[in-house]
């Protein structure tokens, strides 16, 4: 028996290793993909540089420039916007409402918008996968209460979580003499526009749907023959999950987690436009669009420049998540 | 299992297909409607269904339209109950619901008779100040039925007609003092003798020991604490309208209800849809209901400026205020800046210095904050809609409210950067220490008072080259951040906050908000400690009293003008920034007023219905 | 299956106790009370003491939440609170003339029936349409599919429906601005009337469900599309294919059945954030809903309806959630509660 096994789970494990690296030379030869990749990772290196990058700092104002716009823009404005816009060349894709160049909030707001969509979904994806797969496995009692706590926390209004934290922090951040870890976490906080407890509380929320999904897939899996027959040599239950379950159940959750990446970008827009989002004037694409839509009929520049970069953002990570998903299904061999 | 799947699948369809078929049938006059009107009411503490089924006979083919404004309230009315109602919206409705005591003519804003006729002051056996008001007999109490759509007059057990008497104004006034009520506003009732003691539950006194009494029918006196001038102004406020006893305690808390309600104004409440819709319909027993020329208000509650604007450019509204952000457009509008009307409103824009919070405990910063500020410039390029800098506290229209420019600080830049230069020389400080001291502006959550905080942070900039930094909170906290028991290092040097008059008189604005003994004293004046637990009244204080208590009008206006220049010159207590104005736009077929201290009285409008129905295409 | 049921349902009862609880503690720990203001007023004390003696805020927490939770009768105290045991959510703080239970009988009907629309749209749409890409995959169709889910996927609400009223209700005239078609008293608590069956409702609820149901439909349609392209593949349908059954059928009795899955879980969620978290399309629209009704009773502080609103959600949420696991065993056999 035991001269039997090894050889088995060697060739199981070249097996598992040939998969991934097919995976990958898959998602390469994903032409869609590879575009999107690229797209993010240029918007990433311009959040990251984005004060080298931005023509004017994002908080820079010169109100005897608000609501400008460059000339060549006049076409997407309403018909008689000559009669009220100022024309300026000075600001490459016009100034807000206070004056701010468009341009440099949008690269701005890139560093805010990609850390909130890149750390939420990371969150969510870790903690859901395995919170969801552990509770799908084990199945009765252990499910049964698992379950019972993401009920819990899925019938808890997320804005209720978002307000009290945001309001309580903010109260706690102007108050002297904290010291220690809290008063490293609200300079972290303050230096993020206010966004830190915004991370936190929605990566703490957002991973309940995750393992729900999880959840779902591993239930339909277990009873599969080649989980039953994992069992039957014997394998561990940690092996039985990483290499035999999560494989066959990532590509629902990643294309999920993509599809959710907007929801995040949204989030922020959502709590920007009841005045939860981040600190003015940190820019993002949500507040931006936010401010912005009121004056949506007079200056709709305003509100397509940031939507079409969070648009085109969505479009990448959508795509990308298609990519890997394509490129990490074992059977896709065409 | 098949079963169950087939019979759910088939619903769905059924659900959606009779969704598809009810969205093509064409648009029918239905011949016979039945309204099912089911209401719980609380009565005697027992919860009672009333459940009616009537029948709506059909109406003959042409129908004439009433004469209908459609207007956008903005949000839910809080409350239609005149003993509660705090908040513009309430009041508006309530204005065009209850009559008052004393009104302000919708256009001069002079306090004028309304349902008093006249009145006087005397005084009474122990030397208190007394006034009388004898009031007309004629106005009617009347009830809206939604089942039959009439409005008839509100009979006594008797079955006699039932007239707004003084007995009815003693009861509100009585009903808004008494704690149980638990009304925000008592307070502007605390001058009337023995208001401020039941009110807060004292012992020994009861609601009868309030100073107010009805003589007889038509006459009714209030006898008060200190002897007020302004005094016909507060009894004209909503608090102390006559309210119905009867009604009130049959239904309780929802006798604002429609259907429940008594009123005895220009118009009845047709329907209340909570969160939804409001509407009025004209009352016919009203004592001038031939002057009444719209007949119906359907009124919306739209909280978005841009979808009500919106509403009006797709002609659903025949008036509304115009956001922000679209002013440039409208008024390079052809069409759109002939319907413009900005028009001032009694409410003063502000930012409150933390008196003794250095570096602001110190005169000459607080100037040099002051006059580094250009107002005009805001309004100009900000703002953009014909608002008056303000220098001092009170808006033109308010009883001795100085003429805007005349008292306080201007906008000086040379000033101001010698005013801060001299403090600076004196602590032997740079800017830069100066700077490092961190000062802080906060302003609650919002758009507006961002780009107006934006644009003053960049003034004092320009001019001292002073970093303010800008913090926000959302209301509620920041309300309570700016209390005076918040700790010193807590509070912001600077914030902002807005007032608008309750009455027209100085009062209400110089004493009521920045009296260090009898307001909130947020500005910390003359505090003995850091979080203000006392304060000593500096001369601007003592000013305010002695103008209470005076009688003759112009020497009360002289004292005033003293106190203005006082806090705003002399102390540099606070900023004013600028008085409000409301931009509207109004269709041409629309005759409305705009009161110079605000409101709406549809009753004093004209509509021209057949040229709004041809706009609409009907 | 109904042992199961049963014990779902009483499972309920301590997590609907919990977010009670939770709400109604972590709300009063934010800075800020009800009645501290009248607008930017400051209320003298003795005022504002003498509105919260008539709502009971000046007893201790812990009393405050007994009475909310079995009236104050039980606890032996003079008030009218009857308890959530009993139906009752409590007064409004800030609408001074209703209670919890008359707000939301007059808002939930109207996020339900929006709700509820937006679902059938996005269902509707999103299964057909993901189910044609995946038969489709790597043809026109497919990338069409994909693109336009896409898209409406990367439009914000925010900006969609402020775009739809210019073009469809101010450019084209077709639409009205905003509202909604439908007034209480609704059928059975919910419905619109049938007399209110008519264009007028309907033209009401054109923008408000497309603004809200189309970024569900994009979602549905690309986990539909994923799912189906990994079950096609299954041992399964090649075994139902090799006996020759028909295509259709394969797809639709099999394959689709099982693809479902992951769509079912999240459709749960789906209604229920669709019922309650359109404070955007409410808020634009100015529709009478109680997403919109909730966000402004955070800011208005207004205890009662916060925790009751919170509430209802919670149950909306938990019945949703079981009948998705109920749904599960209903669409793979091979899932069993027992």
């Amino acid at each position: 028996m035991a001269v039997a096994e090894l050889p088995q789970e060697q060739t199981l494990v070249r097996k598992q290793r040939s998969l991934w690296e097919e995976s990958f030379i898959r998602l390469i030869r994903n032409k869609v993909a590879v575009v999107s990749l690229l797209f993010v990772f240029v918007l990433a290196f311009v959040a990251a540089f984005a004060n080298y990058v931005a023509p004017y700092d994002y908080a820079e104002q010169d109100l005897m420039a608000n609501n400008s716009v460059p000339k060549w823009m006049l076409v997407i404005l309403p018909a008689n916007a000559e009669n009220y816009v100022r024309i300026t060349d000075k600001y490459p894709l016009g100034a807000d409402h206070l004056g701010r160049d468009i341009l440099s909030r949008v690269i701005y707001g890139a560093r805010v918008s990609l850390s909130f969509a890149v750390v939420a979904s990371m969150v969510s994806l870790i903690i859901g996968t395995l919170y969801g797969t552990i509770s799908g496995y084990v199945g009765g009692r252990a499910d049964d209460v698992m379950m019972r706590i993401v009920d819990f926390l899925y019938a808890f209004p997320f804005l209720v979580v978002v307000i009290l934290l945001q309001t309580y922090f903010k109260a706690l951040g102007r108050a002297s003499g904290m010291t220690g870890f809290g008063a490293k976490l609200l300079e972290i906080n303050d230096s993020m526009g206010g966004m830190l407890f915004l991370f936190i509380a929605i990566g703490l929320i957002n991973w309940i749907g995750m393992a729900r999904i999880a959840r779902g897939q591993v239930l339909s899996y277990k009873r599969k023959e080649f989980v039953e027959a994992a069992h039957a040599v014997g394998a561990s239950n940690s092996r039985i999950i990483i290499k035999h379950l999560l494989p066959n159940i990532i590509g629902p959750l990643v294309v999920a987690e993509t599809l959710a990446i907007p929801g995040y970008i949204f989030t922020e827009a959502f709590l920007s436009f009841i005045g939860l989002g981040v600190n003015p004037p940190t820019p993002s694409w949500g507040i931006m669009i936010s401010e912005a839509v009121p004056a949506l009929r007079s200056y709709p520049n305003q509100v397509l420049v940031p939507a079409v970069f969070l648009s085109l953002t969505t479009l990448a990570f959508n795509f990308l998540g298609d990519g890997l998903r394509d490129a990490l299904d074992p059977r896709m061999k065409q | 299992m098949n079963l169950k799947k087939s019979f759910s699948f088939a619903f769905a369809f059924l659900m959606i297909a009779s969704l598809l078929l009810a969205a093509c049938q064409p648009q029918q006059v239905e011949v016979v409607k039945t309204v099912v009107v089911t209401e719980v009411v609380e009565k005697e503490g027992k919860e009672v269904v009333v459940t009616q089924i009537v029948e709506v006979t059909p109406e003959p083919e042409v129908v004439e339209q009433p004469v209908t404004l459609d207007w956008n309230w903005g949000t839910e009315p809080p409350t239609i109950d005149p003993s509660l109602a705090t908040d513009t919206t309430s009041v508006d409705v309530i204005h065009n619901l209850f009559v008052t005591l004393t009104q302000f003519d919708p256009v001069t804003g002079a306090l004028s008779p309304y349902l008093a006729t006249s009145w006087e002051s005397g005084e009474d056996a122990d030397g208190n100040q007394t006034w009388t008001f004898h009031m007309r007999d004629d106005i009617q109490w009347v009830k809206y039925d939604p089942t039959t759509g009439e409005t008839s007059a509100v009979m006594d057990d008797e079955g006699n007609p039932r007239y707004v008497t003084a007995f009815d104004v003693e009861y509100g006034v009585k009903r808004t003092l008494d704690p149980a009520t638990a009304s925000d506003y008592a307070y502007v009732d605390y001058i009337i003798k023995n208001g401020q003691a039941v009110n807060e539950g004292a012992e020994g006194v009861t609601v009868d020991d309030i100073g107010v009494k009805a003589l007889d029918a038509t006459t009714v006196q209030f006898t008060l604490e200190t002897p007020a001038a302004y005094f016909p102004s507060i009894a004209g406020m909503w608090v102390n309208a006559p309210m119905p006893q009867w009604a009130i305690e049959e239904w309780g808390d929802k006798w604002t209800e429609a259907g429940l309600i008594n009123t005895n104004g220009p118009y009845v409440l047709e329907e209340w849809i909570h969160g939804g819709e409001l509407n009025l319909v004209k009352n016919p027993l009203w004592i001038n209901a031939d002057d009444v020329q719209i007949e119906r208000i359907h009124g919306v509650m739209i909280t978005e400026a841009s979808t009500a604007f919106a509403l009006y450019e797709n002609n659903e509204l025949d008036s509304t205020g115009v956001p922000l952000p679209e002013m440039d457009r409208v008024k390079a509008d052809p069409v759109l800046s002939a319907e413009y009307h900005s028009a001032p409103v009694p409410c003063t824009y502000y930012y409150g210095f933390t008196n003794n919070k250095p570096p602001f405990d110190d005169v000459r910063v607080r100037k040099a904050f002051v006059q580094s500020i250009d107002r005009q410039g805001l309004i100009d390029n900000v703002l953009k809609g014909g608002q008056i800098p303000a220098t001092s506290f009170a808006p033109p229209g308010i009883f001795g409210a100085p003429a805007p420019g005349t008292v306080g600080l201007q906008y000086d830049p040379d000033a101001a950067k010698a005013s801060l230069q001299e403090y600076l020389d004196e602590k032997g400080m740079s800017l830069d220490d100066f700077n490092a001291m961190g000062i802080t502006l906060m302003h609650n959550t919002s758009e507006g008072h961002a780009q107006i905080a934006a644009a003053i942070q960049q003034m004092w900039k320009d001019v001292l080259g002073v970093d303010v930094k800008v913090e926000n909170q959302e209301w509620k906290v920041y309300l309570t951040t700016i209390k005076k028991t918040t700790p010193l290092d807590e509070m912001p040097h600077i914030w902002r906050l807005g007032w608008c008059a309750d009455y027209p008189d100085e009062n209400n604005w110089v004493h009521e908000v920045f009296n260090n003994q009898a307001g909130a004293n947020r500005l910390r004046r003359g505090c003995v400690d850091d979080t203000c637990t006392e304060a000593t009244p500096l001369k601007f204080d003592e000013l305010t009293i002695q103008a209470q208590q005076e009688s003759d009008p112009d020497k009360r206006a002289e004292l005033y003008y003293e106190a203005e220049k006082q806090l705003a010159e002399v102390e540099a207590a606070y900023a004013p920034i600028y008085h409000y104005t409301s931009t509207n736009v109004t269709k041409p077929w629309l005759t409305r007023n705009f009161p110079p201290l605000g409101g709406v009285d549809f009753f004093n409008w004209k509509l021209d219905m057949d040229a709004k129905l041809a706009a609409q295409g009907k | 299956m109904t042992r199961y049921i049963i014990r779902r349902i009483l499972g309920f009862i301590p997590v609907l106790f919990a977010i009670a609880l939770f709400t109604f503690v972590l709300m009063r720990a934010i800075p800020g009370g009800p009645f501290d203001f009248a607008g930017d007023k400051s209320l003298p004390p003795q005022v504002v003491a003498n509105i919260e003696a008539k709502y009971h805020l000046d007893w201790p927490l812990w009393k405050q939440f007994l009475s909310y939770l079995i009236g104050d009768d039980l606890l032996g105290e003079e008030g009218t609170s009857r308890g959530v045991i009993r139906g009752d959510l409590g007064p409004s703080l800030r609408y001074r003339s209703q209670s919890v239970n008359d707000i939301i009988a007059t808002t939930f009907p109207t996020s339900a029936q929006l709700g509820f629309m937006s679902l059938m749209l996005a269902i509707l749409i999103g299964i057909p349409a993901g189910t044609i890409a995946a038969l489709n995959q790597n043809t026109w169709l497919d990338y069409v599919s994909t693109f336009g889910a896409v898209i409406f996927l990367s439009i914000p609400n925010l900006v969609l429906a402020p775009i739809l009223i210019w073009i469809f209700s101010l450019k084209l005239g077709w639409l009205p601005v905003a509202g909604w078609g439908a007034k209480p008293p609704y059928l059975l608590g919910f419905l619109p009337q049938p007399s209110q069956w008519n264009w007028n409702y309907f033209s009401h609820a054109i923008m408000p469900v497309f603004s809200l149901g189309t970024a569900s439909a994009a979602g549905i349609a690309r986990l539909t599309r994923a799912s189906l392209l990994q079950v096609i593949r299954e041992d399964y349908i090649r075994t139902a294919r090799a006996k020759g059954l028909a295509e259709r059928t394969v797809i639709v009795v099999h394959a689709l059945k099982n693809s479902l899955i992951p769509v079912v879980t999240i459709l749960g969620p789906a209604f229920a954030g669709l019922v309650t978290g359109t404070f955007i399309v409410e808020q634009i629209f100015g529709i009478n809903g109680m997403g919109k009704h909730f966000v402004q009773s955070v800011g208005n502080r207004d205890y009662q309806v916060i925790t009751g609103v919170t509430l209802v959600y919670g149950v909306i949420l938990v019945i949703a959630n079981l009948l998705v696991d109920i749904t599960y065993a209903w669409l793979d056999p091979r899932i069993r509660y027992d």
